[in-house]
């Protein structure tokens, strides 16, 4: 077996390694970003969309991509830590714990925070890319996208991933 | 070392083609070097997540940035990382240039652009001067690139059309979305002359290139049939230029009189040497001014042609601004709801009626307003609904119905307002010496200012823009007049005129203090008239090549 570099380490557990949720400086739970971030994902967008897009792979390939800076990288990590402990506070539970209702209360408030209005943007950018960038991406399965917005893309299609 | 060229020239897009392009077909000896990676027809697609989203074409910020040095209204300076704050200067990487990305809105500058100390007067605080060629000198050329480049369009009589020595173009006009015709309707009823842009695509085959396929994708997107006139398809597909792409020249060295070679670096960052006869800079403005700065030796301590110290000065955009209004299906019927969708057909119109105006009895230099159908890229369509009418960020069903009503029930319009950047002693380009990019090599600075005239003219020529969009009846009227720098309009840095005192080029783009260095990207305009550059970059540069030609 080949022993992973630590860039590699670091891509492939970015989304999977433990987040620590702490409240009143003692560890309440721990959580993983992607876990997260597919629940949100689905209360920002309709879930069959979400679904059609393959919104919840696409994320993984935007921690692996090579033009999305690690800074962009790190907040959008970040922000899953943040709003659990906005939840923490609010209900006594983590995000993906909570109620549809409640979950949609705590994205209203961090809304009104900068990094939270900022974070959604960032959360539904993505998920536009999903459902209306190229299929060659494994999203917008059938062109879905495409057809629920009468787009005509333009040609020639890629004939290559660009990551 | 690379063997001795006649010519090697530095950078390929529109200000260095040309010359590969005149210089090869005359039979000498060419090597241009590019920084960025080859592309041919074939490579190109119409990639929104590769192309529009994640920089395909344009170097990685982590990797290559400048540094910005904006100048704020109380004169202090803030410094802002390009990396840090995702602030490019880029434009497009590759063969070619940012001449394959280009929409390529075909403007000549006019007459009185060649002179404009002479009849506009001074400005305070602008370094304004007229240039030491005329339009006259110019008008071959820019008939020139009409014919070989490829311009489409037709020449139709208003108060600023310049002199031409054709009688129209070579190309006749580009198929149009019907909405033209609300768009000169309302002109009409306004009295606006209004004006079929030309555009530098062909819409037959034609020059060995395939037509225009209308794919509703041209703007920032490589052309993949060839009708686009970039650099590349038109020019040095079209010779037998040698051609090394990725690598970045990052220094020249010369003797007292004339620079002896380049050195650059191949992908691998092995370096290597090129001898030439002669030299041709042309690796934008920006980047051309950065490589003379970093070529120092004790014949040039400040720089390659630099011992005036006025490499760098005069620093240009294109001043102005945008705006859109917005059509609604509700106040349409269903024929121009039609009209209104169409796909792929161009809306190719401007206004010059304001090109020059009055103001309190003086007489004033204007501008441009360019008029277009905002960008077919989806996902950024998409991604600009995301508040509802009160400002509030909205998701979920909510911004899923409205994003399908915005996108499929309605469509911008937009202008472009183009006005001169008036040069001053505060826009201009340098090096921090302590920030080096991924070559070693220090980062070119830019220090910015707009002047505040600019942002007067623009407001002046946005305001006659809404006119013309409150008359056809849209709705969501807007539009932003700054002085923000526009990435893909850049010019100056090594002005040409008569006098090395304050100029860096002379008159044929050969630089003051050595024998054998040109330089023929837009860095040369001492002021950038009130139009796109790439067609004046385009004729200069096969003025150049005559004159090479005649001395070599």
């Amino acid at each position: 077996m080949k022993i992973k570099s630590r860039r590699t380490f670091f891509k492939t557990t970015f989304l999977t390694s433990l987040i620590m949720i702490t409240s009143k400086n003692s560890l309440f739970a721990s959580i993983t970003p992607l876990q997260t971030l597919a629940v949100v994902q689905e209360d920002l967008f309709p879930k069959e969309m979400i679904t059609q897009a393959n919104a919840y792979a696409y994320v993984n390939l935007i921690f692996k991509h090579s033009r999305v800076s690690a800074q962009d990288k790190q907040f959008l990590r970040n922000g899953t830590k943040w709003l659990n402990e906005e939840a923490v506070v609010k209900y006594n539970k983590v995000y993906t714990n909570l109620s549809s209702k409640e979950r949609q209360n705590i994205l209203e408030i961090i809304s009104n925070t900068s990094w939270g209005e900022t974070w959604i943007k960032t959360v539904l950018s993505y998920i536009l890319e999903a459902v209306l960038g190229d299929p060659l991406y494994g999203i917008n399965k059938g062109k879905f996208g495409w057809k629920w917005l009468n787009h005509t893309t333009g040609l020639p299609r890629p004939k290559e991933m660009y990551i | 070392m690379k063997q001795a060229y006649d010519i090697c020239i530095v950078g390929s897009g529109a200000g260095g083609a040309p010359i590969a392009y005149e210089l090869s077909n005359a039979g000498y000896k060419v090597l241009v070097l590019e920084k960025g990676g080859d592309l041919k027809e074939e490579d190109v697609s119409k990639d929104e997540l590769a192309i529009s989203r994640r920089g395909l074409y344009t170097p990685n910020l982590k990797d290559e940035r400048h540094i910005i040095n904006k100048r704020e209204e109380d004169g202090s300076i803030t410094r802002y990382d390009g990396h840090e704050y995702s602030w490019s200067f880029w434009n497009g990487s590759m063969l070619g240039g940012s001449s394959n990305l280009m929409s390529g809105y075909f403007h000549r500058m006019k007459p009185n652009d060649f002179k404009l100390k002479s009849v506009f007067g001074k400005v305070k605080g602008a370094n304004v001067v007229d240039w030491c060629i005329s339009y006259e000198d110019l008008e071959p050329y820019y008939e020139k690139v009409e014919r070989v480049i490829g311009v489409s369009g037709e020449v139709v009589k208003h108060s600023f059309l310049e002199p031409r020595s054709t009688q129209n173009f070579p190309y006749k006009k580009l198929e149009e979305n019907t909405v033209t015709k609300w768009f000169d309707k309302a002109c009409a009823r306004l009295e606006f002359e209004s004006i079929p842009t030309p555009r530098a695509i062909i819409p037959r085959n034609a020059l060995d290139r395939n037509a225009c396929s209308y794919s509703n994708f041209c703007g920032s997107y490589a052309c993949a049939t060839g009708a686009k006139g970039s650099a590349r398809a038109a020019l040095l597909q079209k010779c037998n230029a040698e051609v090394i792409t990725e690598a970045f020249v990052y220094k020249l060295e010369s003797d007292a009189s004339k620079i002896t070679k380049v050195h650059y670096y191949d992908k691998e960052l092995n370096s290597h040497e090129v001898t030439a006869k002669i030299f041709v800079l042309a690796a934008q403005a920006i980047e051309t001014s950065r490589l003379l700065l970093n070529s120092k030796n004790k014949f040039f301590p400040k720089g390659m042609a630099n011992n005036n110290s006025e490499v760098g000065k005069n620093l240009l955009f294109s001043a102005g601004g945008s705006g859109e209004g917005r059509f609604h299906f509700e106040d349409l019927d269903e024929v121009k709801q039609k009209e209104l969708m169409q796909t792929g057909l161009f809306f190719n119109r401007s206004l010059q009626d304001w090109y020059e105006f009055q103001d309190d009895g003086l007489k004033c230099k204007g501008g441009t307003i360019d008029f277009l159908f905002e960008h077919a890229n989806i996902i950024s369509r998409a991604s600009r609904e995301f508040y509802n009418e009160e400002g509030k960020l909205i998701w979920g069903e909510e911004l899923q119905d409205k994003i399908h009503k915005r996108l499929t029930t309605s469509r911008a319009l937009r202008f472009e307002v183009f006005n001169d950047w008036l040069p001053t002693d505060e826009c201009f380009v340098s090096v921090d010496e302590k920030t080096k990019d991924k070559f070693g090599m220090p980062v070119g600075v830019i220090n910015l200012w707009g002047h505040p005239h600019d942002v007067k003219v623009g407001e002046y020529l946005a305001k006659k823009a809404l006119e013309v969009l409150e008359e056809m009846g849209a709705k969501e009227i807007s539009y932003n007049i700054s002085a923000a720098p526009p990435p893909n309009l850049v010019a100056g840095g090594c002005r040409f005129g008569e006098d090395a005192q304050n100029s860096v080029l002379d008159k044929n783009c050969k630089a003051h203090e050595l024998e054998n260095l040109y330089v023929t990207d837009a860095s040369f305009m001492p002021t950038g008239g009130s139009v796109p550059y790439t067609w004046t970059i385009y004729a200069n540069s096969f003025r150049v090549a005559d004159i090479i030609k005649k001395l070599i």
